[in-house]
């Protein structure tokens, strides 16, 4: 951007100008031949302020003297000494000028297209009409050409100063297509819970925030090339040249809102998509946007930068998407378990299993449960994977039950989406039912981050699922921020101590006092405790020792179909007992 | 002789003046510079000389003058030659035709200009 064209910029405030309260509008009126000026006159002069030009060249004196103030020109087309044709001409070249509208005033119809093209936007034809209608025409003009100001008053953003979002990508674009040898980056800066700031310290703080940043932005752009705009309520984009570290650019905004409010914590993060010659700025910012949302909730790092391996990943994440339809139609989705045993009992007895999903996709092979649960987890489509392991693991245990009259509890998961789901309840009693079971067996694991998150609701819904007999287990116990008093009011049965517990208890005398802890409270509670990701001999004897009940692990299985499961299920029938 | 009487005089639209120019002082000015701007004198001129762009301009200006004045048939007939003449139209009149025309126009608007002048006499 040229320096001018910013210091002009620099300059608006992007409020919306009212020429209302400025008096009369100016008009000038360009006609060679005094009756005519007259006449427009007398039929003008009671609304607008009227300046006259007899010829083209005292035309374009007049606009270039009265350029701020001049709301409309009324132009004759045969002059002497300049016509107006040559006026427009000249109007039309200078970015100034070109946008005041014209009324050509000619008494034949020919002349009105060669006017329209060269951007008249409307006629008065001579002999003068009645003047109701030369008022009207040239009221009216003023009205869309208003319209057209109001829209380019929105150019900017009112309470930021910043860009509004369609002269943002409109700039951008031709930043991008104009000025390649810039490379641009594209940044998305987003306010952590901006929702929460504004209800807990009133939307006028918020705002102080917004246009904290905004300002913070503007000062930063004007050190270096670039535009901004806020898109949406608390996010901005930023277009600017490449920075040799933008944690520099984010710190100092950062800073500039810390500044503001002690008592408020706000966290600033920040997506970065490095320029690319053959990526538009839109992609570019979506980009941007999505590494920005990788880091939300990441105070310590709350910088990302979309990289290579974010890209695969968003493709792969979007076919996913599309395929899962199909990938429940096709049984490309398989179950698979992982015992637990009770390794206070020797040798360890099986005791129950866990329901896993794989997904075997015909074009991209086994797919990683890692890959897509917090995929669907996202968008409420992980019910329909949970209820594709809950029904396959109803009729397995149900099989299991006819063909060996073996015991074997099965576990599945149950998301947040699942619990919010109002039919949920029933749908559970009637998969018992269909399947012949007892509550007993299924047991319902629920992530220990969806008791912290909000909690009452989900409580409610867990309690009722207990107290119809379900057993619940509380899953990945450690891996977030449960607090041990909220633990003694859960309706929950057992405790799976996550595998980050276990990794390190042999080396760790520090892990293996934290796990003696947890196995301790959890007796104290009447809990009982798995320990996941049990992995080798020496880690299981220390948990046994320790006291803990199950086990479940590599050490045993990794998860298997069910027909392998059927060999453990056969061994531990030939232990006997 | 009021205003009035005087485009009696000359078969005037004085209602059509008064409403492009909207008060009698303003019709007044104008119908007495109307004898002396010469614009009708210009457009002779040039069909003496048979130029075609200057014709043009002239007739369209005497055009729009005296249809803004109320004076409908000097309109009508200028209007007859600034279209014969119009960059890109085709021409209809023998230049003997646009002569006798020209010379309508002269001898109308000396009539005219005679009601203009006897009415500023008073």
């Amino acid at each position: 951007m040229d320096p001018e064209d910013k210091k002009r910029r620099g300059k608006d405030t992007g409020m919306i100008q009212s020429k209302q309260i400025e008096g009369p509008k100016l008009v000038l009126v360009v006609d060679d031949h005094e009756i005519n000026r007259d006449a427009l006159g007398v039929i003008l002069e009671d609304a607008y302020h009227i300046i006259y030009a007899e010829n083209g060249k005292e035309a374009l004196d007049q606009v270039y003297r009265h350029a701020e103030e001049l709301s409309i020109i009324l132009l004759d087309l045969n002059m002497p000494v300049m016509s107006g044709f040559e006026v427009m001409e000249r109007l039309k070249k200078d970015e100034q000028l070109k946008d005041i509208p014209i009324i050509v005033l000619t008494a034949d119809k020919s002349a009105e297209l060669k006017a329209l093209q060269m951007g008249a936007a409307d006629f008065i034809t001579k002999p003068f009409d009645i003047p109701e209608v030369i008022l009207a025409r040239v009221s009216g003009l003023l009205e869309r050409s208003e319209g057209r100001k109001l829209i380019s008053a929105a150019e900017h953003d009112w309470l930021t100063g910043l860009y509004t979002r369609n002269f943002f990508f409109e700039y951008a674009n031709r930043l991008f297509h104009y000025h390649p040898e810039l490379h641009l980056d594209a940044i998305v800066l987003d306010i952590e819970k901006f929702h929460t700031i504004n209800a807990v310290n009133g939307r006028e703080f918020g705002n102080t925030v917004l246009r904290e940043i905004g300002g913070e932005i503007r000062a930063f752009l004007s050190e270096t090339e670039g535009i901004a705009c806020r898109i949406e309520a608390d996010r901005f984009n930023i277009y600017c040249s490449r920075q040799p570290d933008y944690h520099t650019l984010l710190d100092r905004l950062q800073r500039k809102v810390s500044m503001l409010s002690l008592k408020a914590s706000i966290h600033l993060r920040m997506g970065v998509m490095l320029w690319n010659q053959d990526i538009e700025p839109i992609l570019m910012f979506d980009r941007a946007r999505a590494a920005c949302n990788m880091v939300r909730g990441v105070y310590q790092n709350p910088l990302m930068v979309y990289d290579d391996e974010m890209h695969q990943r968003e493709l792969l994440n979007q076919r996913l998407l599309n395929d899962l339809n199909n990938a429940t139609k096709e049984f490309q989705l398989k179950v698979y378990y992982q015992p637990k045993y009770d390794v206070q009992s020797d040798p360890p007895r099986l005791k129950s299993a866990e329901a896993l999903i794989r997904w075997v996709h015909p074009e991209l092979g086994m797919i990683s449960p890692g890959d897509f649960i917090p995929l669907f987890e996202g968008n409420g489509l992980i019910s329909i994977v949970d209820s594709f392991v809950w029904n396959e693991a109803a009729r397995q245990v149900s099989r299991w039950k006819k063909k060996y009259n073996f015991l074997l509890p099965v576990s599945v998961n149950l998301s947040r989406a699942d619990v919010f789901d109002p039919t949920l309840v029933d749908r559970l009693v009637k998969l018992i039912e269909e399947n012949n079971l007892s509550f007993k067996d299924i047991k319902l694991e629920v992530t220990e981050s969806a008791y912290t998150d909000k909690a009452q609701d989900l409580l409610n819904i867990v309690k009722r699922l207990r107290d119809l007999g379900f057993e619940i287990e509380m899953d990945d116990f450690g891996s977030g921020y449960s607090s041990l008093n909220m633990l003694s009011d859960m309706p929950i049965d057992v405790l799976k101590m996550d595998m980050k517990f276990i990794r390190n208890i042999e080396q760790s005398e520090t892990d293996m006092h934290l796990v003696r802890l947890i196995l301790d409270i959890a007796k104290y509670l009447r809990l009982m405790v798995v320990a996941e990701g049990v992995e080798t001999e020496g880690q299981l004897n220390l948990l046994k020792d320790a006291g803990c009940d199950l086990v479940q692990g590599f050490y045993f299985s990794r998860p298997i179909p069910p027909e392998e499961f059927e060999k453990l299920i056969e061994k531990d029938m030939a232990i006997g007992g | 002789m009021t205003l009035k009487e005087l485009y009696e005089t000359i078969g005037g639209d004085y209602e059509q003046a008064l409403r492009v120019l909207r008060m009698d002082k303003l019709v007044d000015k104008h119908i007495r510079k109307y004898v002396k701007n010469g614009v009708v004198e210009k457009l002779v001129d040039a069909g003496n000389r048979m130029d075609p762009n200057e014709m043009f301009e002239c007739a369209h200006a005497v055009k729009g003058i005296s249809g803004n004045l109320g004076l409908r048939e000097l309109s009508e007939m200028a209007s007859e030659i600034a279209e014969e003449f119009r960059a890109g139209n085709v021409r209809r009149m023998s230049d003997e035709e646009v002569a006798k025309k020209l010379s309508d126009i002269d001898a109308r608007f000396r009539t005219t200009a005679d009601g203009i002048r006897a009415y500023e006499a008073g």
